[in-house]
């Protein structure tokens, strides 16, 4: 049912998770039975556009709010049971980062104070002990403790805020961060200087990330395993390179097809995927994809596509899926690209 | 990214980069436009409770009606007296602290108790949200002159039965700003991100909600402040607020009324002082929101 | 220039900030020639945005412009408002980025497309709605006398764009600049929109600008790009050349700092630290010295001039990447891993 990871046990792991919330339009359907597992010290990354799903699925995770139904366990216990002082103490090692550098952040506060609230609200040490944790963690994200820590956020940079972000994400020593696209804000410079200190927390503090976003290739770079989301329900789920060079469902290859490349009229999408996207409030029966998939057939509409393990470790839920030589002959530009590789765009040897 | 401003988009990164001593520099304009009305506001009050303990002046209460009907500008009287005798500029000085200490009084009550209850109702939600604002709708329901005045006919006139009687109007009005301050504030990312970090429930309030909605709940309070004092003058006025001869701005203005053909600087001298004090802090109000860019 | 449609020379932009003055503009000069697709690419800062709206008038009045634009033949920079209403929409039209602000929510899109219509054109009513259905079906909206009464909130964040490309087009103008026209859509729809304007543009024999962060778009769909940094032009060449010679320390940066489908996974970006620089107070000299890893002195005391050193391909840089024009460094063509 679901991907594969090594055998050890899982660090996070989802089961039929679903939530969904009343608006306006209808209650929309946002998470519809999500399944998946992250292994310690794993990149787990989630790919899926606008109306997928993915964020709430990660607040659902940490039970703000609680998912509808399904089970969380994280660490052996089941978060969906615990309530109150529980929670809390479940949650320590569980920690969250966002899309907005500045909206995760108090404007009132100033940086010291902001990375020392986890350090209080646990009761951590003494005054003198969090001081002291508060200036090693920011040091440990690049910012000089004695100049950035009197800072309040307005006078902080997109990229400065993000890594304050971090610090305070990583103060309590967590051992699973989920990340709600924590770097789209950012310019592609900046973006890659908090990617890679990311690799750098991965390397030192032994963290494993739950990595959601909707940059197919920003994914890819970042996790060990990929999942593709779409409309409330997971498509495909395996490592980032199988996902990438055979991709067994339609809607991972037109993502895949979408992707401009920096070579010269490749991104030139041929388009796999037609139409608009449904409404969350109406998804379409049986396969979600099929309104917009080129290859769906009756069965598609009658019956919902289990998860299927076709390859060791690389799953997907589709009753057509692109197989091994055809997904390959049928490869897009993207791929394409790979096979000029020696005609490298751009990058020098360093 | 905002399609507005496109400076916005030019200079976005580079205020960042500023250090913090620029911004002060650079507010210096918008100071003047706060610091004339309260420095006004600052000395009319040091003058209201202060002077009188240092300059002495004539009674408020016991003038001697040998010197009624002075006009302003006579010697030892700069303002005139009264029909009665008393010495207007000293009246004046009274009724100031009067308004100020209505004026104060409802307003501090008012941020908290309905301050309280505002925040309580917004963050909490659910059945005590139901509550606090249905029994805030009624009380907001009432026109506020129109319930202050029955409350201070019940009580029977007194500074304190004013204070009662404007409470009545300051706690909802408070309250329901708080509220919506509350509930904009809930849906921020970073009260999220403050109950992941593990901060319990009372400690987000004070020390996340309150910090950011206290820009709001100040200017809307300095404006309250205004619509106080002319409460407080409109009871006065009507014979309900501070009783006879206690000066009062109001009832100052209600006595002169009688003579207003003969001698106009009675009902003009309060009116005047009325007007600039509650201009001022009407402008305060404005130029600290602009400040707090609320 | 003869025959660019929009020639833009030495443009300035300053806005008298609080303090000292931003010049978020400082002396650019490219052109647009007739069914050309040129992009503008630039983090954010790097004056690109800027520029566009100076010569379609769009900027606060806070802004001082300098410099020349213009529009087959016409300045542009100085007209009043009024002037410059009649060359908007009908000879240069715009499209933003995000549709949800740019759109009136409570007006129905095709009443917003007709409206447009008869802001250069004398047409009726009934004229005015006929082309507002057919400039829908122009942009590929199904069923397009249903979705005229549509209001904005009931489509989709593409459709939206699909609208606002349709108000853009409604007078058939000669130039369409899209100013991060794609950036707040989903991958899938972006690739949508792009392949509609080319075609549109193979269509209406339009001249495309694509302003944009996003070098991999600029890349794919563009034959010229421009690269900006601090206000100024660092770069600039055919699409196929920049990417494959690219000179400027600043656009190889940014080309390694995109994460890539071909790389493997936690491999290290290649960073350069810093920021990017006070608009208020630039350095002396090349503005992307203090961030640049081939930084010499004389790139910290002269500013180096936009020259084109190769036929079709020019750069601001004492050390271009690859030595002096007309040699790569043996390195460069060859690929590997990052």
């Amino acid at each position: 049912m679901t991907s594969q990871g090594p055998a050890e046990a899982a660090l996070l792991s989802v089961r039929d998770l679903v939530h969904h919330f009343p608006t306006n339009a209808g209650v929309v359907q946002a998470v519809s039975g999500v399944s998946f597992d992250v292994h310690p010290g794993e990149t787990l990354g989630i790919v899926g556009e606008t109306g997928s799903g993915k964020s709430t699925l990660a607040r659902c995770v940490l039970q703000a709010p609680r998912p509808a139904s399904g089970s969380v366990t994280f660490r052996g216990t089941d978060l969906t049971t615990l309530h109150g002082t529980a929670l809390l103490k479940a949650r320590r090692h569980l920690q969250m980062m966002f899309q907005d550098p500045f909206g995760s952040l108090d404007p009132k506060w100033t940086v010291r104070t902001l990375v020392e609230e986890p350090l209080i609200a646990y009761r951590t040490g003494d005054r003198a002990a969090r001081r002291q944790r508060v200036a090693e963690v920011l040091e440990l994200v690049g910012l000089d403790p004695a100049v950035h820590g009197r800072r309040r956020p307005r006078e902080l940079s997109g990229g400065q805020a993000q890594r304050v972000a971090i610090a305070r994400a990583v103060a309590l020593s967590p051992a699973l961060l989920i990340c709600d696209e924590p770097v789209s804000s950012l310019d592609v410079l900046i973006q890659a200087q908090v990617l890679n200190l990311f690799e750098q927390l991965r390397a030192e503090l032994g963290l494993s990330y739950l990595f959601i976003a909707h940059d197919l290739a920003l994914v890819k770079q970042v996790s060990d395993r990929v999942a593709v989301m779409y409309l409330g329900k997971l498509c495909e789920v395996g490592p980032g390179e199988m996902v990438y060079r055979k991709p067994l469902h339609p809607y991972t290859r037109a993502l895949l097809d979408s992707v401009p490349g920096t070579a010269p009229a490749a991104g030139r999408a041929t388009t796999t995927i037609s139409g608009e996207p449904p409404s969350p409030v109406h998804p379409p029966s049986g396969c979600r994809f099929r309104t917009r998939c080129p290859r769906a057939r009756e069965l598609c509409a009658a019956e919902e596509p289990p998860m299927r393990e076709l390859a060791t470790g690389h799953s997907v839920a589709c009753h057509f899926p692109l197989e091994g030589a055809a997904a390959e002959a049928g490869a897009g530009p993207a791929a394409r690209t790979t096979a000029r590789s020696e005609e490298r765009i751009g990058e020098t040897p360093r | 990214m905002a399609a507005s401003l496109p400076d916005l988009l030019a200079t976005a990164d580079t205020a960042r980069a500023r250090p913090p001593r620029d911004r002060a520099r650079a507010g210096w304009v918008l100071e003047l436009r706060l610091w004339v009305p309260a420095g006004f506001l600052i000395v009319l009050a040091l003058a209201c409770f202060a002077w009188p303990h240092i300059y002495p002046v004539p009674s408020p209460v016991r003038g001697n009606v040998l010197d009624a009907g002075l006009p302003p500008l006579s010697p030892g009287h700069i303002f005139g007296t009264d029909p009665v005798g008393n010495d207007v500029f000293s009246r004046i000085l009274y009724g100031g602290q009067v308004s100020f200490e209505v004026g104060f009084a409802v307003t501090v009550i008012g941020l908290a108790v309905g301050g309280g209850l505002g925040m309580a109702a917004g963050y909490w939600g659910g059945a005590a949200d139901a509550i606090i604002s249905r029994v805030l709708d009624v009380l907001i329901a009432f026109p506020a002159l129109v319930l202050a005045l029955a409350i201070a006919e019940g009580l029977g006139p007194s500074e304190v039965h004013v204070i009662w009687a404007l409470c009545v109007f300051s706690i909802p009005a408070t309250g329901r700003i708080a509220r919506s301050a509350t509930l904009e504030l809930r849906e921020q990312t970073f009260m999220l991100a403050a109950r992941l970090s593990g901060t319990r429930g009372w400690r987000v309030i004070v020390r996340h909600v309150i910090p950011n909605i206290v820009p709001q709940l100040m200017t809307f309070s300095l404006l309250g402040f205004g619509v106080i004092i002319i409460l407080e003058g409109a009871l006065s006025y009507l014979g309900l607020g501070i009783p006879l001869p206690e000066a009062s701005w109001g009832s100052m203005i209600a006595q002169g009324q009688q003579s207003l053909t003969a001698t106009p600087d009675l009902v003009l001298i309060p009116s005047a002082f009325l007007f600039a004090t509650v201009v001022s802090l009407n402008l305060v109000s404005d130029a600290l929101r602009e400040r707090w860019a609320i | 220039m003869t025959g660019a449609l929009l020639d833009v020379e030495d443009l300035k932009v300053t806005f008298a900030g609080r303090g000292r003055p931003v010049r978020a503009v400082d002396g650019v000069s490219y052109s647009v020639h007739p069914a050309q697709t040129l992009a503008v690419v630039g983090e954010s800062g790097s004056g690109k945005t800027v520029s566009c709206r100076a010569v379609m008038g769009l900027l606060p009045q806070t802004a001082v412009t300098t410099g020349s634009a213009r529009f087959a033949g016409t300045q542009l920079i100085g007209l009043t408002d009024e002037q410059l209403r009649r060359h908007r929409g009908a000879d240069i039209a715009m499209v933003f980025q995000d549709p949800t602000r740019s759109l009136n929510p409570t007006m129905r899109v095709g009443g917003q497309i007709a409206e447009a219509v008869r802001a250069h054109r004398p047409v009726s009513r009934p004229q005015a709605r006929e082309q507002a259905v057919d400039l829908l079906r122009l942009v590929r909206i199904p069923l397009p006398e249903r979705r005229f009464d549509e209001y904005p909130h009931q489509l989709s964040g593409g459709m939206r764009q699909r609208v606002m490309i349709a108000i853009a087009l409604a007078c058939r103008p000669r130039l369409l600049i899209a100013d991060e026209a794609t950036t707040a859509l989903d991958v899938t729809t972006q690739a949508q929109i792009m392949e509609l304007l080319l075609e549109l543009q193979a269509e209406l024999g339009m001249a495309l600008m694509l302003i944009s962060h996003d070098l991999a778009l600029a890349a794919s769909y563009a034959d010229d790009v421009i690269v900006m940094y601090a206000g100024r032009v660092v770069e600039q060449a055919p699409a196929s050349r920049l990417f494959s010679r690219v000179r400027m320390p600043y656009t190889q940066a940014l080309l390694e700092a995109i994460p890539r489908l071909e790389r493997p996974a936690h491999a290290p970006l290649p960073v350069i630290g810093g920021r990017p620089p006070d608009l208020s107070a630039l350095p002396a000299g090349c503005p992307f010295a203090p961030r640049c890893r081939h930084a010499a002195d004389d790139c910290r005391a002269t500013e180096p001039p936009l020259a084109e050193h190769e036929p079709g391909h020019s750069w601001a840089c004492w050390h271009p990447v690859g030595g002096p024009a007309g040699r790569l460094a043996p390195g460069n063509a060859s690929g590997g891993a990052a």
